[in-house]
């Protein structure tokens, strides 16, 4: 009997339009959430999730079911945004220098996605600090604590070093903590 | 407490968040833990930020999923549509190849035989092979290198129709 995983393999192998019309359902909030991390935007993830999937039917067959899915799809949506944004030429993603090419986005009139998408009081504290938080930090935050991805898993997505993965995280959360620190838990 | 040593714990809670700790290392951190105020205190902040994070609903678009189905089943038809037409173009030129090959073979051969039967010149016969067989074939091949672009625009114009 085939695992999950195996399945989806196939699945996308054979370009089985059920099989990847399950995987929007399951993953597409996911996919949104993490692109939103990403970019630190709303405006233009649709356009990038659709994109994304597009993709993923085209050049499924490079998926081969021995790993988790998420990594895959996620590096897939990563891969995808940069691109776009190298065609706008609005941002430099993925250049070579430390960061990563992952930067932030230009100032912009719009409320901030984590601003409207905070629900409890912990997140509306740090939802001003995830805005201006760089995106290479937002992104390894929101994989490992939101999509419970492993360091190695975070470093087939963002092609980093696992150190480097690591040291991300830790930026991260010493940014973002100030802003809860001194509260009674 | 010495302050190195302090932070040399607090680091190893990043590490233990991160998912990255050693387990003889996190055994140490949790007995440390049990008699250090601050870094109960350091690890609670911490905790409350990932906690943050998971506070966060983002709202998706109810149509997306309807459009990203509608294209799906669009690009599919796409690239089901594009197999065969590329099998076909490569057909063609090989077959093109074949007969260019063949004509030449023929002339090269046969021509005086072919000459004598009919009763006419040997040029005639090779200008009839070149002009009506040879040459048609290799121009046929000679549009090999534009056959993707040929195949791309015949997707494209699917796309406007669909």
């Amino acid at each position: 009997m085939k695992s999950d995983t195996q399945q989806i393999a196939l699945g996308l192998r054979q370009r089985d339009v059920v099989v990847l019309e399950a995987l929007v359902e399951q993953y597409q909030y996911r996919l949104v959430r993490y692109l939103i991390h990403l970019l630190g935007k709303r405006d233009g993830v649709d356009d990038l999730v659709q994109e994304t999937w597009l993709r993923v039917l085209e050049r499924g067959s490079s998926y081969d079911g021995r790993s988790r899915f998420e990594p895959w799809l996620f590096r897939v949506a990563r891969n995808v945004a940069i691109d776009a944004m190298r065609k706008r030429r609005t941002l430099s993603l993925d250049s070579d220098d430390d960061d990563h090419g992952v930067r932030p986005s230009p100032a912009s009139s719009e409320p901030s996605p984590f601003a409207l998408a905070a629900r409890t009081e912990e997140a509306e504290r740090l939802a001003h600090s995830l805005e201006t938080l760089e995106p290479v930090y937002r992104e390894v935050l929101v994989l490992r604590f939101q999509e419970d991805l492993s360091l190695q898993e975070i470093s087939v997505v963002v092609g980093a070093p696992v150190s480097t993965v690591a040291s991300r995280i830790y930026r991260g959360l010493a940014t973002l903590r100030p802003q809860l620190e001194g509260d009674t838990a | 407490m010495n302050i190195d040593r302090h932070e040399s714990f607090e680091h190893l809670i990043d590490e233990s968040l991160a998912g990255a700790i050693a387990a003889e290392r996190e055994q140490s951190l949790r007995e440390h833990l049990d008699t250090c105020a601050p870094c109960q205190e350091y690890l609670s902040a911490s905790n409350r930020v990932i906690a943050g994070l998971g506070g966060f609903s983002f709202e998706v678009n109810p149509t997306l999923n309807a459009k990203v189905f509608a294209s799906l089943r669009l690009r599919a038809q796409q690239v089901q549509a594009a197999q065969p037409r590329r099998l076909r173009w490569v057909s063609i030129s090989l077959a093109a190849i074949a007969l260019t090959m063949g004509g030449s073979f023929i002339d090269v051969q046969f021509g005086r035989l072919i000459a004598s039967v009919l009763d006419i010149q040997r040029t005639h016969v090779q200008q009839g092979l070149l002009a009506f067989w040879i040459a048609p074939s290799f121009l046929v091949l000679l549009l090999f290198p534009l056959l993707p672009a040929l195949s791309r625009a015949g997707t494209r114009r699917e796309e406007r129709t669909l």
